[in-house]
């Protein structure tokens, strides 16, 4: 693979946890590379270090040693307001408890990013009015977050995580929350992403959602134990995937 | 008994978990409590030290002052000394209006009684240190002594000749220093004087050698002290200019304290304001874990009325604790406060019963009011949904945020921040406010113009009266802007914790550590920009319902300077607070929402 087509580097990565005889390893000596448009998926069982990557992966957890490159730049090194910066202009997070502001209606939640980016208002706004529309959540742009569904939710979280066009979105067990129906609109939209060429890193311990990814790499004791490719994704239905469709 | 085992134990365990707020609450309590039950004994104190005295001196009951010294007025006062109503006097008696010099040339006016040796029945000043008058030596009032810096031994000038100072002595016949001179020759207004006492052959001959100002005095004692007002009614048409009854000087010792009591009630209601917005936001940032503790209590079979009792028995012990040491303080200081010239003798008694009274009233209001509201809440709360209580959900303000995407991310944050929890943006604000108000009492006071003692208004002789009210009124300033700086460490540390969980989603949305910090400071800001604003004209308006005559306006460089000093202040206060809260890791804040 082309070093300089990975959007997502690491190398030699480690995260430790407490001191002394408490210490431990959530993410153990990781390499990875994640290129341009992929799709990937890392699964494995509670605790066995998923979220600590992602979290290191967009900078909210500094590791312990290794390194970590993303579009070219080392960020492990950076300074918070660096990676700030980085995750504005880079980054886009999905999280399995969606992390909405609660009092912020569905438009204003997606249009925090942008506003937090530099952008205008009127900007922001039709910015978020379009990725609304693209999550089929334009009818529900003024709704509060209690007002919502988990899928639609979700939904507003993935038009978050979109609005300043990221290099790579990163989603925390984005459908653990969520019913077969509305796992189903999160992976639909997924699928429209990857297809436009949008880069992911999902992590998850659902299976048929890893299935929908390019790659798949199982994660235990915060080691990487196998990083396998997945063909069959892109020729079978999601439906038939969650087990909806014959 | 189990019932009270209980409570005991749990308002224990809950203290000794929140210790700081405890001290908070203890401390804004003792300081309301201190100085309002200072206030309300000034009062009596001034009585009490006005009674000791004129017991120990065998104060006069009424004093006789007349314009001159001619044989009409000595005729009057002869005849005075005859009427039925007195059963003893001192006098007729000399009093010589001349001026006094110290060695390190601190002059001022006096007036020189020339009393005999051995002081007779009705007024017996009582010598606190050396001894009484003798030829060729002057004993000096206390409360002057103190001012000038004299002592037994020290030589004063009086009138351009030299006098050993030979003793220290107060007396209840006239008014504390410098009000010693009660009036002026020819019954005309008097200055700002000391007392100073002479053998009638020295203070004659200081007069006649001088020609200075004479008049006499006469001291009256009644066989019905408190009758004192009918006997100055039927002796009013006589030759004498004046009458002083003991009651008007006790009252004229209040002169003193005139000030003092405004800054010390009118304070004691501005900390209890502050206190109350303190505990109130104390008791709002613990809301959620009191709903969680109510609903728990709930569920293990305590009743409604146990459960009220265990929320408000932590703050209720608390601002007892704080009252009953508010009211020691009071006790200990009061004397200070209460007599600031020396012309007083006796043991100021402590606050007494309507004082102790009103201080618990304030204290267990300060309780009652900043926690009823959160333990009402947990108290109606369902049991199932107060064990799962989360924080109130801030409502919807979508012009407010349509407005706050127009500004820097900075104020962005800060204008949302602020919205979320607006009432406690009014306590910010109130809290503001209330310092200003205090500031610009102090500056008032400042600008007013200062009438010394000296002679010829020679600033080496201050005006007491002036420290004074300006030492309680810093004191009172430095009090509330302490309460006010703890609150706003308070509200600031309250907001960063209710808001962190959208502070970390706005750290993972590229929000950086820096505008967070900002936008934390900037939410105590915002309110604190009206309230430095409005805390202007309210303390000019408060300061003209209490202060005395026209007080001079400070210039309005200095009340802008010291809303802007506010402001930068609460900046500075809120960093440090804003930066710790935006500091914390952004993985842990999510997870820890998540679980």
């Amino acid at each position: 693979m082309n070093v300089s087509s990975a959007v997502v580097r690491v190398h030699g990565l480690v995260k430790q946890h407490g001191r002394g005889q408490g210490r431990v390893r959530a993410v153990d000596d990781v390499d990875l590379e994640v290129p341009e448009g992929q799709m990937l998926a890392v699964m494995g069982p509670s605790g066995c270090g998923k979220s600590t990557l992602l979290h290191l992966l967009g900078g909210l957890e500094r590791p312990s040693d290794g390194e970590v490159w993303l579009a070219g730049q080392r960020i492990d090194t950076l300074s918070e307001r660096a990676l700030a910066r980085m995750r504005r202009r880079s980054v886009g997070f999905v999280f399995q408890a969606f992390h909405l502001v609660e009092e912020l209606s569905a438009a204003e939640n997606v249009e925090l990013p942008a506003l937090l980016a530099g952008r205008s208002r009127r900007q922001a706004r039709r910015r978020a009015s379009q990725l609304l529309e693209r999550v089929g959540l334009a009818d529900r742009a003024r709704h509060l977050p209690s007002q919502l569904s988990g899928g639609q939710r979700q939904r507003v979280a993935v038009a978050r995580a979109l609005v300043n066009d990221p290099l790579v979105v990163l989603a925390d067990e984005p459908t653990g929350n969520l019913d077969t129906a509305a796992t189903l609109d999160v992976l639909r939209i997924f699928e429209e992403l990857r297809s436009a060429g949008q880069t992911f890193v999902i992590v998850t311990h659902d299976e048929r959602v890893a299935a929908t990814a390019d790659r798949l790499v199982s994660m235990r004791d915060g080691m990487f134990v196998d990083d396998t490719r997945l063909a069959g994704s892109h020729t079978r239905g999601l439906g038939w995937l969650i087990g909806l469709e014959d | 008994m189990g019932s009270i085992v209980l409570i005991v134990r749990l308002v224990l365990a809950d203290v000794r978990r929140h210790k700081v707020q405890a001290a908070m609450l203890l401390l804004a309590v003792t300081v309301a409590t201190a100085t309002m039950a200072l206030g309300l004994s000034l009062r009596g104190v001034s009585d009490a030290l006005y009674e000791q005295t004129r017991a120990a001196t065998a104060g006069p009951d009424v004093v006789a002052l007349s314009g001159d010294a001619g044989p009409a007025v000595t005729s009057a006062l002869a005849s005075l000394a005859d009427a039925p109503e007195v059963v003893a006097h001192h006098g007729p008696y000399r009093v010589v209006y001349a001026d006094l010099t110290t060695r390190d040339s601190t002059s001022s006016p006096v007036v020189v009684h020339g009393f005999a040796e051995t002081p007779g029945a009705v007024n017996r000043p009582l010598v606190t240190s050396g001894h009484w008058v003798r030829s060729g030596g002057t004993v000096l009032e206390r409360g002057f002594a103190t001012a000038l810096g004299v002592g037994v031994g020290d030589h004063v000038t009086i009138a351009g000749r030299s006098y050993p100072v030979v003793g220290i002595a107060v007396t209840a016949a006239t008014s504390i220093y410098p009000w010693a001179a009660q009036i002026g020759p020819g019954g005309g207004p008097s200055d700002y004087s000391g007392l100073a006492w002479m053998t009638r052959s020295d203070a004659r001959t200081l007069a006649s050698s001088h020609d200075l100002p004479v008049t006499l005095a006469m001291d009256l004692k009644l066989r019905d002290p408190a009758a004192t007002e009918a006997f100055l009614d039927a002796h009013r048409a006589s030759a004498v200019t004046n009458f002083r009854s003991w009651q008007f000087t006790a009252e004229q010792d209040m002169v003193i304290l005139k000030s003092s009591q405004p800054i010390l009630v009118v304070g004691s209601w501005l900390l209890s304001f502050l206190a109350i917005t303190g505990v109130a936001a104390l008791a709002a940032g613990r809301a959620v874990e009191q709903t969680r503790r109510a609903g728990l209590l709930k569920a293990v079979g305590a009743a409604p009325g146990l459960i009220a009792t265990v929320l408000l028995s932590e703050y209720l012990a608390l601002a007892l604790a704080g009252d009953t040491l508010g009211l020691v303080i009071a006790r200990l200081t009061v004397p200070a406060i209460a007599s600031p010239t020396a012309s007083r003798i006796g043991d100021a008694a402590g606050p007494g019963g309507a004082t102790v009274a009103t201080a618990t009233v304030l204290a267990v209001a300060v309780a009652v009011l900043s926690t009823l509201r959160p333990t009402l809440r947990a108290m109606r709360t369902a049991t199932v949904t107060a064990l799962t209580a989360t924080a109130r959900r801030p409502r919807h303000r979508p012009w407010l945020t349509a407005l706050s995407a127009l500004l820097p991310t900075p104020l962005l944050l800060g204008l949302r921040l602020t919205a979320r929890r607006p009432g406690r943006a009014v306590l910010q604000a109130c809290s503001t406010a209330t310092t200003v108000i205090a500031i610009v009492a102090l500056l008032t006071l400042y600008a007013q113009p200062e009438r010394s003692y000296g002679l010829n208004g020679s600033s080496v002789l201050p005006n007491l009266r002036d420290v004074h009210d300006r030492r309680l009124m810093l004191a009172v300033t430095i009090l509330l802007i302490a309460l006010a700086v703890v609150n706003t460490i308070t509200l600031t540390w309250t907001t960063a914790i209710e808001a962190r969980a959208n502070m970390a989603i706005a750290r993972t949305l590229g929000a950086t550590p820096g505008q967070i910090s900002a936008g934390l400071s900037i939410a105590q800001l915002l309110p604190s920009l009206p309230g430095s604003v409005i805390g202007i004209p309210l303390g000019v308006g408060l300061l003209s319902l209490f202060a005395a005559g026209n007080p001079a306006d400070p210039p309005s460089s200095w009340l802008l300077g010291a809303a802007l000093a506010t402001l930068v202040a609460t900046a500075a206060l809120t960093a440090l607070p804003a930066r710790l809260a935006a500091r914390r890791p952004v993985a842990q804040t999510l997870s820890a929402e998540t679980a």
